[in-house]
């Protein structure tokens, strides 16, 4: 069916990265076989796992890569969560961040010894064991994302998003302007007494020894991404689905829409949580003005880049962009700076010197978003659905082979195309009889 | 026991609804006994389809009562209303398109599986009996249509064609184990064969599943040769009702259908 339609002006440079996905073999197999279900997984595993041992013991170096892989946990497992609200229910939320902050400030505020009361004057209080704080960060962020949903979820579509966004903005605002947490000053988690672990000292904001950590992030991670096929797996997975197909019809099979969109936006909002300890448990100094706008849309660039609704394309996302973020560009950074700096002043490329290339992050992210949608709207490892739903209807030849993938989407639309369900329910069928008297 | 029999299964009572200052149904009385195969038929825009949505709690009717097994279901979330036992199929097919055959049956049986969060993420013993459970009942379910559904049931219901759509629709409602089925137009748009064979289904419906059936049928070859009783709806009101033969013979339902004899000479 790709043959009938008008071929689209590609450059070929597009038709290069193309042929390249499609013919690059590895071991006799196509890329995109390792890329796919449990195949991927084991690979990823097994890579994390090995990572801290291949790579050189950069201690000391906040910019070390198993230091960056930690914060690309943390945003695999935000990236995960947003996945479930925007991926499996189809309903979009702009201020995921908020989820992220209850985490975070949980974890702060149960560690930091001291917080002040309504007065301002400071008090002492318990610290909290870590592993009391993860389960009631997250719980805290479910029960906030079911505030959130309760009364917003009648919202469709951009109306929703708006809500959303709101919220996003209003949390950090709030842990601003109340006293409780030090308001714009912030709060910094203390260090732990560090647990004995078979691999050395479990410590959290310890930088000369992160290994333990990267390991309790990589597991609380694969555990995050278990819970998550078995949820989209279940009947509750099911009803998500349906729901983001028709409405109506899941309605009237049955399925609480209430109820079950409130679920996908407490487990969004858990998993955000879960996310948010993680992340002040080895970043211990957070303010509000940490937690912007961007990082919602960063998560959902990172869902949509990898793949709507595709577990391992979301955490190939996460992978990607945080990995940019927090390893690469300071490479690209300072030996830019300084082959900048040195240049004479007259250089064509001086003007480099004064470009700080962490300032054009979200402009980098744009312009990857764009070219994605414009190459591979299903994202880097698309789900099967999506891919159909993209694809147009009833269209697609079944196949997992990346030639398949590559042809389909030459039919595909926007991003956000085909009926995106976020908004889509009228009834149709229902009004016809009213409506179609004269 | 004589009550029981004089009960019948779906009462509906002066029901109403006004869209805007359009009445769509204008105080229709229903009842449908158990175990009938109830059509309603009448010109386009009658509002056949709006007493459909009425009963299934798609909209919340302006006035009147529908009542089920005695107790009132108005006002009832469509999801409230299939656990009461009615199930509909669509006038214009509304599968999951891009989920399987298989799992839009299992999505019919959601009122029938553990919907807590808890027995999904730890896959508790009792979950994944009702799941394989589920499974068995919904190619069950596929196989009362013959084997070639229970031979596509991974297939993406888009795939399908027409007549098998609306057999998996009907499949997916059966999930609930419903008392009572309400089709909105079961053969539109079929070939005379496949009509045929939906009017064998659907007779087979009753017996198999004990099912009582509401029907919205253009074909009146379809509703003449099936059904118990028939209501004739026109302009939301109920201007007949009665055994096929009375309908066939009554006045105002050639006219409604045919326009009014007017003296020529």
């Amino acid at each position: 069916m790709a043959t009938n339609t008008p071929a689209k002006t590609t450059s070929s440079w597009m038709d290069g990265v193309r042929r390249w996905v499609n013919d690059t073999k590895i071991a006799g197999r196509p890329l995109m076989w390792y890329l796919t279900g449990w195949r991927f997984a084991v690979i990823a595993v097994v890579l994390a796992v090995l990572l801290p041992l291949i790579t050189p013991d950069m201690y000391q170096d906040i910019q070390s890569l198993r230091v960056a892989m930690i914060s690309v946990f943390v945003y695999v497992m935000l990236a995960l969560g947003l996945n479930i609200v925007v991926g499996y229910a189809g309903l979009l939320d702009l201020g995921y961040v908020a989820f992220f902050v209850i985490g975070s400030y949980t974890m702060a505020a149960g560690t930091a010894g001291q917080i002040n009361n309504w007065a301002g004057k400071l008090i002492n209080i318990p610290s909290f064991p870590f592993i009391l704080l993860l389960p009631v960060g997250a719980f805290l962020a479910g029960i906030f994302g079911v505030l959130l949903g309760a009364p917003t979820l009648r919202l469709r579509g951009d109306y929703l998003a708006i809500v959303t966004l709101g919220f996003g903005e209003i949390v950090p605002i709030v842990f601003q302007n109340i006293p409780i947490f030090f308001g714009q000053f912030g709060i910094s988690a203390t260090q732990p007494v560090p647990i004995e672990t078979p691999l050395g000292e479990l410590s959290f904001t310890d930088p000369l020894n992160s290994t333990p950590f990267y390991y309790l992030s990589l597991a609380v991670v694969v555990l995050v991404t278990l819970g998550v096929f078995m949820l989209r797996d279940s009947s509750i997975g099911r009803a998500w689905v349906a729901i983001r197909e028709d409405e109506t019809a899941a309605e009237a099979s049955g399925v609480n829409l209430t109820n079950t969109k409130l679920l996908a936006f407490a487990l969004g909002a858990f998993v955000g949580g879960i996310g948010g300890v993680m992340n002040t448990a080895y970043q211990p100094n957070i303010a509000p003005s940490n937690f912007s706008f961007s990082i919602s849309i960063t998560i959902l660039i990172m869902v949509v880049l990898g793949g709507i609704g595709s577990i391992p394309g979301v955490i190939l996302g996460a992978l990607a962009l945080r990995l940019f973020d927090v390893f690469l560009l300071q490479r690209i950074n300072d030996p830019v700076h300084q082959s900048a700096l040195v240049a004479p002043i007259n250089a064509p490329l001086h003007f480099l010197a004064g470009i700080d290339f962490n300032t054009l992050k979200l402009l980098i992210y744009g312009i990857v978003l764009i070219i994605m949608i414009l190459l591979r709207p299903q994202g880097l490892i698309p789900d099967a659905r999506r891919r159909r739903e993209l694809a147009g209807v009833g269209a697609a030849p079944e196949g997992m082979s990346a030639a398949g993938l590559l042809e389909q989407e030459e039919v595909g639309g926007d991003v956000l195309g085909a009926g995106e369900s976020l908004d889509t329910t009228e009834y149709t069928g229902a009004g016809s009889d009213a409506q179609g008297r004269e | 026991m004589a009550q029981d029999q004089a009960q019948p299964l779906l009462q509906v009572r002066g029901l109403v609804q006004r869209f805007g200052g359009l009445a769509a149904v204008d105080g229709v009385d229903l009842d449908i006994m158990k175990g009938q195969i109830y059509s309603i038929i009448g010109p386009n825009g009658a509002g056949k389809t709006t007493v459909f949505n009425l009963i299934t709690g798609i909209y919340k009717p302006t006035q009147g009562d529908i009542s089920f097994e005695g107790r009132s279901i108005a006002g009832l979330r469509p999801d409230q209303v299939l656990r009461r036992g009615i199930t509909r199929t669509f006038q214009n097919i509304r599968l999951f398109n891009n989920m399987t055959v298989l799992e839009n049956v299992l999505v019919g049986q959601h009122t029938q599986l553990p919907g807590d969060v808890v027995s999904a993420l730890f896959r508790l013993p009792n979950y994944r009996r009702a799941e394989r459970h589920a499974e068995q009942r919904a190619i069950e379910l596929l196989g009362f249509f013959g084997s070639s559904l229970v031979d596509q049931k991974d297939e993406y219901a888009a795939s399908l064609s027409y007549a098998e759509r609306r057999r998996v629709e009907i499949a997916r409602a059966l999930g609930s184990n419903p008392k009572l089925m309400l089709l909105d137009e079961p053969t539109a748009g079929m070939n005379d064969a496949e009509t045929a064979d939906a009017v064998q289904y659907i007779q087979r419906l009753r017996k198999e599943f004990n099912l009582s059936i509401l029907l919205i049928e253009h074909k009146l070859q379809v509703t003449m040769g099936i059904s118990d009783r028939i209501a004739v709806l026109d302009y939301g009101k109920k201007i007949a009702e009665g055994v096929p033969a009375e309908i066939q013979r009554d006045e105002r339902v050639i006219e409604a259908y045919l326009g009014r004899k007017t003296a020529v000479e």
